[in-house]
């Protein structure tokens, strides 16, 4: 119907356009910076042109898709595509990266190369999320890791180094089952590998095969998510990058695995998902309360906002795991949600760091008085975090507890129990981040800081905090606007289970 | 009329610009919006005017024809699951809307001039606006998941506007105990509903009301699933409406300013738990022992509350503990079905503890400026005393709301509060004793605020006077001599906290204060002399006009509005508004004698009730007669205690019960050590748990394989010396193997 490859532009541009910056003259950081800046606004706007009238709502199929034979010797393909689950995604992308590209004004040290990192980020970001073709995403998946591993190392805190490595060891470390997973899924029943994704859907195995390779990608999306007990590369790597970084990983790199999850795990291996479904979902529930509870031991500001987001991908777990339209359309919008609520919480701590330069809580107190618009924001977007009514964790998080009480599956008291640890975990919420904003703000406390002058949040990082915010309040009063882009897709995904 | 019906969606939002265009104009623009300053206020007036002219309309168009009326949008549209958002409009939201709109337009008005010299006085607004805004919607919701929506942003609003002190670390802790005991009960209205949502399919209240009872009816569902499903719901009033376990939060949430504590925690959103009660009370009433458990947490609460605040030395605590034990009692009056009688106390006392709480914000207001601006001071009743002189008409105001409270006759809470204790008869004797004998406590601590706070003489200067001479101290402490020790502590500051020129600066400094308030410790050494070399005599002084004025209009509504459910004999019917409007809801106690009121026996429990609130007067009078005044009255104080033969056993009991108030029962201590500490305890072992174990095994294996990949790095550095090494003591260890083998076989 259209054959302009709108994909491979979006997905193209920015690293092209990155690479340009090399020829660019030399005259200072101010140039890179409006220049990726205006990348990736412009990226942006294509994107929201090409899908608003390109891409059509109540189709469940893939759309917007490319065909190009790129290697004749394995039959690989550079197959793009778009569908419900894909877009919000990408949309997501667009905006976090655009905004963390606008919260990146303060880095001076090789900006050129810093700025070219975020640009390739961006391409494999929306590369992952729009491919179609299972080696086509393999390849994606590790294409993100390298800028973030350099990202990590040359621009994080002190103990950099240490946390680059820790990510790089566990996301390689996982990419290699997910890169098993791949070629036993595509080298399975027949002599050509097949790899592309909407053949594969409708591929059945032997359920000890199908075993095996859900676990192999289980694990590969667990370190991304992620899943306890994989997850202590995060609060390290959070606690080190910068902010604008931290915001990529918070915003994005996380849900490159709840994406996986969905896209492989319960679109190719549905047998096997409704096996595990019931572990994952202890495991969710466990991770709930796991990771607030750890939250509230921290005292380092970003680690503890880090647990808070590994506690929140509890809820994305048993989302998925819960195998009902509610449940599955309440962690897509979890997704969405936790990337604009985790990536402005990084944001606005790293903006308080960079004025207090503290990072354990109990050292600061009373920053209410000198910076009272960040206290504003910051209290918001913790109410935000906390599953506060009219924001949209909270219609996140009810429409998941609605999935668990619809669903077939499980037993009432199985049902019951999950559902009371889940509640319990939202008590212990509000516990963790009020407290961080009390330690923070309230009180009264002369800081013994050298340099001791505060500037409230300038213009720039007030429309950054605001931009993110609008959208929380907006899916909080209206979910619709998400909900309705992903509801066919999720029907069809879930069409599997109750007929197959 | 159908018109006015189809517009009444609009009435939460009809206040929401102002704290929108507030919260907006202070983060973009905060030196224009600092600007216009008081025409937001004004602008907050007249909106909340428009709802309660609104509402007006709406009740009394339900007085007349009382019906039901409902519309609903839907929120999300899915083929699995929708929710809706619509208003319901019926008898109940219709006396909640004017309740909220009447008590939120004067406590806006009294505001404007209490937080006049604050920072935070848009800021103040605004967050008022949203709350009006949320507690409207919440009135008005139509199904279950709205309430919950709005639930949460009440509590939300209470949040900030307890912290709204941000730099004192007393507040900071309170909002955030406020919060987090408050998500307790949503836990439990939340599970509530989801529970409820899985027996009947809908969030709907009367499609849940009529599924509800067809289930049970038809006997088609567990029983105790069901019994569990009501009482998570109950969980969410209790924490809201203060009820035993969880009312914690409430004392201290007197942090805020005075006028929240008017609005919020006294009238309004303390209420919203009652409101969600009485809502869903046709549900309630088919599970007889939820309806017991309503009652029994009632009654706990009515006697927890009245015994704690017999010896609160802050006059909003002494408050905060009264409406706990007030909401107890609609609590009580609802677990024993009489809906209309808790409404009738739910109105009568959100008036009468409005006007109180205002009241005792005019008295800290005229404090203030003689003993500082520290809450310690300002509110503490042993500074006060023999305010009568200074304030005439707060005095007037506040000895009005007082004997409201305390039962006497013509005032607004005698109707009510006698309605319950009479139905509390009707239900189980014991419960009924409790019920009178806490009148009459209500009575004793009610007039022992009076007493301490307008009789007698100014204490600040007379513990000046007085602040070297210990023998007088006897005769001040709340509890007779056995307080001596606690109190001094108290003493020792007082002299030092009377630096009027110091403190008046900083409480009219709005910049200042809150320095001068945290570095208090600090000042007063260094400023000790000068303070006392220049001290002048102050004296409180009456408050502005603006804050008699909503103090008046409450003084009115406390008078009159008990006419409301008096009945009136019309036409040979008996006849009055609040049955008018709840006839069509249940009624549990009084099903044949809805029509036919005995007037004898009306008499007589009245007389009942007033003499038991006397008795507590009488005693009060008796104990904190103010010494100077009351020197003729001592023989009749000796006579009392002589006729209490064993007086030491007397003063035990004074002791253990003035302990167990002074403590807060015992209860904060007790949450605090087991819940918050064991809380933490797991949190630290979590985190170690995570950082050790977890985290320890991904490092060992980090550094194994680094040492591994050393050794072999050494052993492989080309060296032939270590392959011939290794490669013979393999050959040797092979060899030592075999040997042993070979000796083994023989």
């Amino acid at each position: 119907m259209n054959d302009f490859p709108w994909l491979t532009i979006i997905v193209a541009f920015p690293i092209s356009a990155g690479s340009l910056m090399l020829f660019l003259p030399h005259r200072g950081n101010k140039v890179n910076k409006w220049y990726t800046i205006c990348i990736c606004i412009l990226e942006l706007l294509l994107t929201t042109y090409a899908f608003c009238y390109n891409f059509k709502m109540d189709d469940p199929l893939i759309q917007l898709s490319e065909d190009y034979k790129w290697i004749n010797f394995f039959d690989f393909y550079w197959r793009m595509g778009i569908d419900g689950l894909s877009i919000g995604t990408i949309l997501l992308t667009g905006f976090i990266t655009t905004l963390a590209t606008l919260a990146a004004f303060p880095v001076t040290r090789d900006s050129r190369l810093f700025h070219f990192l975020m640009l390739s980020m961006y391409s494999g970001q929306i590369g992952l999320f729009s491919s179609r073709d299972l080696l086509l995403f393999f390849i994606m998946w590790e294409l993100e890791l390298i800028p973030v591993y350099l990202l990590l190392s040359m621009w994080g805190g002190k103990k950099r180094l240490y946390s680059a490595t820790k990510f790089i060891l566990y996301t390689a470390g996982s990419s290699i089952f997910l890169l098993i997973g791949v070629l036993g899924i595509s080298l399975y029943g027949s002599n050509e590998p097949t790899l592309n994704l909407e053949l594969l859907a409708n591929q059945s195995y032997p359920v000890t095969l199908e075993i095996l390779f859900y676990i192999g990608f289980l694990i590969a999306f667990a370190v991304k998510l992620p899943i306890i007990p994989l997850h202590t590369w995060l609060p390290d790597t959070h606690g080190e990058a910068h902010y604008s970084t931290c915001m990529l990983l918070a915003g994005i790199l996380l849900k490159m695995g709840a994406y996986g999850l969905v896209r492989i795990n319960m679109e190719l291996l549905p047998h096997a998902h409704s096996m595990f479904s019931p572990w994952l979902m202890v495991v969710g529930t466990i991770q709930i309360i796991y990771a607030a509870l750890t939250s509230l031991g921290q005292r380092n500001l970003k680690k503890r906002i880090a647990y808070s987001s590994v506690s929140h991908m509890g809820f994305i777990i048993i989302g998925i795991s819960s195998i009902t339209d509610p449940g599955l359309n309440g962690a897509i919008l979890q997704i969405i949600s936790h990337g604009f609520i985790g990536a402005a919480l990084f944001f606005l701590a790293g903006t308080s760091y960079d004025r207090i330069r503290l990072v354990y809580l109990d050292e600061m107190g009373g920053m209410a008085i000198s910076i009272p618009k960040i206290f504003t924001m910051f209290t918001i977007l913790s109410m935000a975090s906390l599953a506060l009514p009219g924001m949209s964790g909270f219609i996140a998080e009810l429409i998941v507890f609605f999935g668990i009480i619809t669903s077939q599956k499980y037993f009432l008291i199985s049902k019951i129990f999950i559902i009371f640890v889940m509640a319990i975990g939202m008590i212990l919420t509000p516990i963790y981040l009020l407290s961080m904003l009390r330690q923070m703000f309230y009180g009264y406390k002369l800081i013994n800081v050298k340099n001791f002058s505060f500037f409230d949040s300038g213009p720039r990082e007030l429309f950054l905090s605001i931009s993110i915010l609008l959208p929380i309040i907006g899916i909080g009063i209206y979910p619709d606007f998400v909900l309705s882009l992903a509801s066919d897709k999720v029907e069809s995904i879930l069409s599997n289970y109750f007929y197959g | 009329m159908e018109h006015t019906y189809q517009y009444s969606w609009i009435i939460p939002f009809i206040p929401l610009p102002v704290p929108i265009l507030l919260g907006v104009g202070l983060l973009l623009f905060p030196t224009a919006t600092k600007n216009l300053r008081r025409m937001w206020t004004f602008l907050s007036i007249f909106l909340l005017s428009i709802v309660m002219i609104f509402s007006l309309y709406l009740s009394i168009q339900q007085i007349f024809l009382s019906c039901i009326h409902q519309n609903v949008w839907s929120w999300t549209i899915n083929n699995e699951f929708s929710f809706e958002f619509g208003y319901f409009i019926d008898p109940l939201t219709s006396i909640m809307l004017i309740l909220i709109t009447t008590v939120g337009i004067l406590v806006l008005i009294y505001s404007d001039n209490y937080m006049s010299h604050d920072q935070g006085y848009l800021r103040f607004f605004a967050y008022m606006g949203f709350f009006n805004t949320s507690m409207l919607g919440l009135v008005t919701s139509s199904n279950l998941i709205q309430v919950y929506f709005f639930w949460e942003l009440v509590g939300m609003c209470s949040y900030l506007l307890i912290g709204f002190w941000f730099t004192r670390p007393i507040a900071a802790n309170a909002c955030q105990k406020a919060f987090v005991t408050n998500r307790v009960g949503d836990f439990g209205l939340l599970l509530g509903i989801l529970g409820l949502y899985w027996i009947t399919g809908s969030f709907e209240f009367q499609d849940l009301f009529e599924i509800f009872n067809n289930l049970i009816l038809n006997n088609r569902v567990n029983l105790l699933f069901l019994t569990l499903c009501a009482f998570l719901l109950f969980v969410g009033p209790i924490a809201k409406s203060a009820q035993f376990p969880l009312h914690v939060w409430l004392p201290d949430a007197m942090e805020g300013p005075t006028p929240i504590s008017a609005l919020i925690h006294a009238a309004t959103m303390v209420a919203a738990g009652i409101f969600l009660v009485a809502r869903l009370l046709p549900l309630f009433i088919v599970i007889p022992s939820i309806m017991y458990i309503i009652s029994l947490i009632g009654i706990i609460t009515v006697l927890l509350g009245a015994t704690l605040a017999l010896a609160q030395k802050d006059i909003k605590r002494g408050l905060a503990y009264s409406t706990m034990s007030q909401l107890g009692y609609m609590i009580l009056a609802l677990g024993m079905g009489s809906y209309r009688s808790a409404l009738f106390h739910l109105i009568t006392h959100a008036y009468s503890k409005a006007l109180l709480f205002l009241g005792s914000g005019s008295i800290i207001h005229s404090m203030e400026a003689i003993v500082g601006y520290s809450p310690d001071k300002s509110q503490n009743m042993i500074l006060m005393g023999g305010l009568t002189k200074h304030v005439p008409i707060t005095k007037m105001a506040f000895l009005i709301g007082t004997l409201s409270l305390c039962g006497i006759p013509p005032l607004a809470c005698f109707w009510s509060k006698d309605e319950i204790l009479n139905d509390s008869l009707l239900f189980s004797p014991i419960f009924a004793i409790i019920a009178c004998s806490t009148a009459g406590l209500t009575a004793f601590y009610m007039f022992r605020i009076y007493l301490l706070t307008f009789e007698g003489h100014l204490n600040t200067y007379f513990l000046n006077y007085s602040g070297k001479k210990s023998s007088s101290f006897y005769s001040l402490s709340l509890w007779g001599k056995e307080e001596e020790k606690k109190l001094n502590k108290n003493f020792g500051l007082v002299p030092l906290l009377t630096m009027n020129n110091t403190k008046r600066a900083s409480f009219f400094c709005n910049k200042t204060y809150k320095i001068s308030n945290n570095v208090r410790n600090q000042i007063f050494i260094t400023v000790e002399n000068f303070g006392l070399n220049t001290r002048t005599f102050y004296y409180p002084h009456e408050s502005d006009n603006t804050i008699l004025f909503p103090m008046l209009i409450l003084v009115l509504f406390t008078l009159f509005i008990g006419a409301i459910g008096i009945p009136f004999n019309q036409e040979g019917i008996d006849f009055d508004i609040l049955s008018k409007l709840f006839t069509p809801s249940i009624n549990l106690l009084h099903k044949n004698s809805q029509n036919f009121v005995d007037w004898y026996e009306f008499l007589r429990n009245a007389t009942f009730s007033v003499s038991i609130a006397f008795f507590g007067i009488f005693i009060a009078y008796c104990l904190y007669k103010p010494f100077y005044s009351s020197l003729l009255n001592l023989t009749l104080l000796n006579s009392f205690q002589k006729w209490n033969s064993k007086r030491i056993r007397w003063e035990k009991l004074i002791n253990f019960v003035y302990n167990w108030s002074y403590n807060r029962g015992y209860i904060d201590a007790f949450f605090k050590t087991s819940l918050i500490e064991s809380i933490r305890r797991l949190a630290k072992q979590t985190t170690f748990f995570d950082k050790q174990i977890i985290d320890g095994i991904i490092n060992g294996v980090g550094i194994t394989s680094f040492f591994v990949g050393e050794v072999i790095k050494y052993i492989g550095g080309s060296r032939i010396s270590s392959y011939l090494f290794l490669y013979l003591s393999y050959v040797f260890i092979f060899l030592m193997i075999l040997f042993f083998f070979y000796f083994e076989k023989f």
